[in-house]
């Protein structure tokens, strides 16, 4: 497999699934390079799970073509259509789907006795995969008697251990709580590198998105909104859904100024002052709208020394969250959200400063 | 969309195969049923020579049958629901002692069949030889205290039996009623009676309307009763009017055609509004979720309630039990037996006279048929409508659960004619009993088993399918074995049902295919009603190892499921 590393190992092409006259994917297009981590990012209803689903075969696309390994397991065009059993991929269901009649072992050699492997074949395996997501010890537990974190990790090894071509998770983290998902995460990103395989993830959450990720595929309403690595998808949303919904975001619309544009940073002029922002190279019409993540402004009592995008703001609400402090000030005709961890304690009601990095402030396209 | 050649082969054989046996099985004999409805050419002559509507108005000289079946109807249903609502109340909502034991004795009269409630009650309430008519007479009354062979007699009977219908139905709502929405009403400051009227009723109503219209069809359709209790007294209902046409000589084909299909165009509207009411009418309450309901302290009252409890099974279970037992046991059955009276030899006959003993093995032949194909059958149909993706799978339930609207009586009425014109000369053997059970128990089997079916997470089957086990090796590894419990309560709930069928068999069975549940009635109108009693107990008796088989085996897979 010499050009494997130039051919992408799955490619999904105009890809539309409708439920009856429902449109679900609107015609979707992406590619996963072997080994890598692909996420299917977006809001409930946004047709991530469908996309994944039409992936694995269990759902029939509409229209559209996806390849695996460079040959089409669906193509309307060509009118082909492989049944999910025979695509060679394996999958991990938001539910685990763990089979409660049968134990720990049982379940996890169930891929292998379908390929008909030997029985040394089968317990060696089965026992190697129980091990690396350390469930060794129970394996001859019945499944039903398992918590749901130990589930999600027999459904794990019953996913990998044989050697599927492709891995699918449809929401795998999403039914354990906030702790035991956050452990998880770091535990599954791990066993991916480890086992090296090309594989798609399909998630809500923001924070397993971007821990789990090569590149993120934010989807909305059947269509994506954006393709990127994690830190293009923070750090330069490319629109308004993005930038909210890629964790939280101010949006400052105004008029472009560019008689002020200087040092390749586009003006902004607002009911609150003139904002300098970074437009990436993306195209500056009249009215514009920047992005600004909330954790990246400053506010303080004094006035910082910076000469742009400093503005004196009141403090308008002051709460305590724990790991954050969150503070909206009133800037302008609009409340303003600032997030920090080790904010300087401000009195509700009182003035200070607000302040932000020009790099910080990214353009939008509309 | 185009299907690839390769793509869910065995599943499209499979569903194929399904959509053609159901189609055979219940469209086939509706057509032949519809035919006949509406052949007005030469009674001799197949096929039809003219078509037209002239049977139909037939119907209009016989206003008196008309009137008595919704006399019947209505009197019995109205029974049903008070009994239903009554006992619903009491056993959900209310302290009175004993609830879970009671709970679980109300399917007791659903057992019990409307056959033998009917043939017991008859022993208890005929105007001359009732044994309660014997006993007033005793006390010095004068003629008789009670007429069994009325229309009230009928309804009786059948409330009794339908009572616990309306139980589960109302039940199930009252269960599934958040007590919160009460507990809010009372909160804000309501009184008792104003929660009651403005939160708890509104909320049960659509649950209690539709067990109204689905006992009230079941009416409509009823046979057994109405044949036991009306015949003596030539009080005609459609069904039994309906058989009439077809036992005498010569035989109203056209008339009875027409009579069973206004009563199966009647039914099937009905059943249409019910669904619509269970579906629409629901509001909040029905969320899937079982709630503990608030139970009232009802005080004192609760002996009275208590009593309530008592009399409904004692009148539905009980009393019918064991006056067939006293009438089986006695020589000559009277209400005041002579000691020298007492005999076991109807029960020696039962099983020793041929007419029985072929019946009866006959019943548990097509039972054991019944149930085993019927599973097969009904468990892959079951899969095709609700986990298949194939196109048509929605006409195929619609199909499936279409006898339901249809009486068991008219619908062998369109077998008897579709079968017998059939190539294969099955007509007057067993295949027909059989191949007529199978189709009628069609939407039992088919319920019973996706209720199960829809239990089952999806994604269990859907994770064998990506591991890549074939159709096949799936439905065997994990589909079949997770469905085990259901197919064991519909292997055995088929079998009950075909021991019990009267319907279909009384019309359908020939001299050489006698079947225990019509052999019951001929004995009874033909011979000795002391034998018909020892009779009717001995299936009863069949039944209730069946069913306690059936409860044993459901409460150990559910266990083993749930743990």
């Amino acid at each position: 497999m010499a050009d494997a590393a130039r051919t992408p190992h799955i490619e999904v092409e105009n890809l539309e699934i409708h439920y009856g006259v429902v449109p679900a994917v609107r015609g979707v297009s992406f590619s996963v390079q072997p080994g890598e981590q692909l996420t299917l990012l977006g809001p409930s209803g946004c047709g991530k799970t469908t996309t994944l689903r039409a992936i694995a075969g269990l759902e029939k696309p509409s229209a559209g073509e996806i390849r695996i390994g460079g040959a089409p397991v669906y193509s309307s065009a060509r009118s082909v259509n492989i049944p999910a059993e025979k695509r060679g991929l394996s999958m991990v269901f938001q539910s685990y789907a763990i089979w409660p009649h049968m134990s720990v072992f049982e379940n996890v050699a169930y891929g292998l006795r379908v390929r008909r492997e030997s029985k040394e074949a089968i317990v060696e395996k089965v026992d190697r995969a129980l091990d690396m997501v350390q469930m060794r010890p129970y394996r001859d537990r019945g499944a039903s008697q398992l918590s749901g974190g130990q589930q999600q990790r027999v459904a794990l090894a019953r996913a990998f251990v044989f050697q599927p071509a492709v891995l699918l998770f449809d929401e795998p983290l999403s039914n354990l709580d906030a702790k035991l998902r956050a452990d998880m995460r770091i535990e599954l990103r791990e066993l991916q590198h480890r086992l090296g395989i090309t594989s798609v993830y399909v998630t809500h959450d923001l924070e397993e998105a971007l821990a789990m990720s090569d590149r993120i595929v934010v989807m909305r309403d059947g269509l994506i909104a954006q393709v990127g690595s994690p830190g293009d998808i923070y750090n330069t949303p490319r629109n308004a859904f993005v930038a909210d919904f890629v964790g939280s975001a101010n949006l400052i619309r105004g008029r472009h100024r560019a008689d002020l544009d200087a040092d390749g940073l586009v003006a902004l002029e607002t009911a609150g002052g003139v904002v300098y922002g970074m437009a990436h190279g993306r195209p500056a019409g009249a009215d514009l709208t920047f992005s600004v993540r909330t954790v990246h402004l400053q506010l303080s009592a004094q006035k910082p020394a910076a000469a742009r995008n400093v503005w004196p703001v009141r403090v308008a609400r002051s709460v305590f969250q724990g790991d954050f402090t969150q503070v909206n000030v009133a800037w302008g005709d609009q409340v303003i959200v600032v997030r920090g961890a080790a904010m300087e304690p401000l009195a509700e009601g009182s003035g200070a400063f607000l302040s932000v990095e020009p790099r910080r402030v990214v353009l939008l396209e509309e | 969309m185009r299907v690839s050649r390769f793509s869910f082969k065995p599943q499209a054989i499979a569903g194929a195969f399904v959509a053609i046996v159901a189609g055979l099985l219940v469209l086939y004999p509706v057509a032949y049923l519809l035919q006949a409805a509406l052949d007005t050419g030469d009674p001799e002559a197949r096929p039809p020579t003219a078509y037209g509507f002239d049977n139909f108005a037939g119907l209009l000289e016989y206003p008196q049958i008309i009137l008595n079946t919704l006399t019947v109807s209505f009197a019995a249903t109205a029974m049903a629901l008070v009994l239903g609502f009554l006992m619903a109340w009491i056993l959900t909502r209310t302290n009175v002692p004993g609830r879970r034991l009671f709970e679980q004795m109300m399917v007791v009269p659903y057992y019990l069949t409307p056959l033998l409630g009917a043939l017991a009650w008859s022993l208890l309430g005929t105007p001359e030889s009732g044994f309660l008519n014997q006993a007033y007479r005793a006390l010095g009354g004068a003629e008789y205290l009670i007429d069994i062979n009325t229309a009230a007699g009928i309804a009786w009977v059948m409330a009794l039996f339908e009572g616990s219908v309306a139980f589960v139905m109302i039940g199930a709502v009252m269960k599934s009623m958040d007590p919160a929405l009460e507990e809010a009403s009372q909160v804000m400051g309501a009184s008792r009676i104003r929660t009651m009227l403005r939160v708890t009723l509104p909320l049960v109503l659509p649950g209690v309307l539709g067990a109204a219209i689905f006992v009230f069809a079941e009416m409509l359709g009823s046979f057994a009763a109405a044949l036991v209790l009306g015949l003596p007294s030539r009080y005609y209902v459609v069904t039994t009017a309906i058989y009439q046409f077809m036992q005498q000589y010569p035989p109203k084909i056209p008339l009875a055609a027409a009579m069973g299909t206004s009563l199966f165009v009647v039914m099937f509207v009905m059943l249409f509004i019910y669904r619509r009411i269970i579906t629409a009418g629901s509001y909040v309450t029905i969320t899937g979720k079982a709630f503990r309901p608030r139970v009232n302290d009802v005080g004192r009252l609760r002996y009275l309630l208590l009593a309530i409890c008592l009399f409904y099974l004692f009148a539905s279970v009980v009393l019918p039990l064991l006056t067939l037992f006293y009438a089986s046991i006695q020589k000559i059955s009277t209400a005041f037996p002579a000691a020298s009276n007492f005999t076991t030899e109807h029960f020696t006959k039962a099983f020793t006279m041929n007419a029985a003993t072929t019946a009866l093995g006959n019943s548990l032949w097509l039972g054991l048929w019944t149930a085993t194909l019927g599973v097969l059958l009904m468990g892959l149909i079951s899969w095709i409508i609700y986990r298949s993706k194939l196109p048509g799978a929605a006409a195929i339930e619609y199909i499936v659960m279409f006898p339901q609207a249809v009486p068991r009586l008219v619908f062998a009425f369109g077998m008897m004619w579709a079968w017998l014109m059939f190539p294969i000369p099955i007509y007057g053997t067993l295949w027909l009993l059989l191949i007529a059970y199978l189709t009628v128990f069609l939407p039992l089997g088919v319920r019973t088993i996706s209720g199960v079916m829809l239990q089952i997470d999806k994604s269990l089957e859907e994770c064998a399918q990506m591991c890549g086990a074939s159709w096949g090796y799936r439905i065997r590894t994990v589909t079949v074995p997770l469905l085990w419990p259901g197919l064991i309560a519909a292997w055995l709930l088929l079998f009950v049902a075909s021991i019990r069928e009267l319907g279909a068999s009384i019309l359908l069975m020939g001299p050489h295919s006698k079947v225990i549940t019509p052999s019951i009635v001929e004995s009874w109108f033909a011979s000795s009603t002391e034998l018909t009693a020892a009779m009717a107990l001995i299936q009863t008796a069949v039944v209730a190892i069946a069913v306690s088989v059936l409860l044993a085996v459901t409460r150990r897979a559910t266990a083993h499921i749930t743990d």
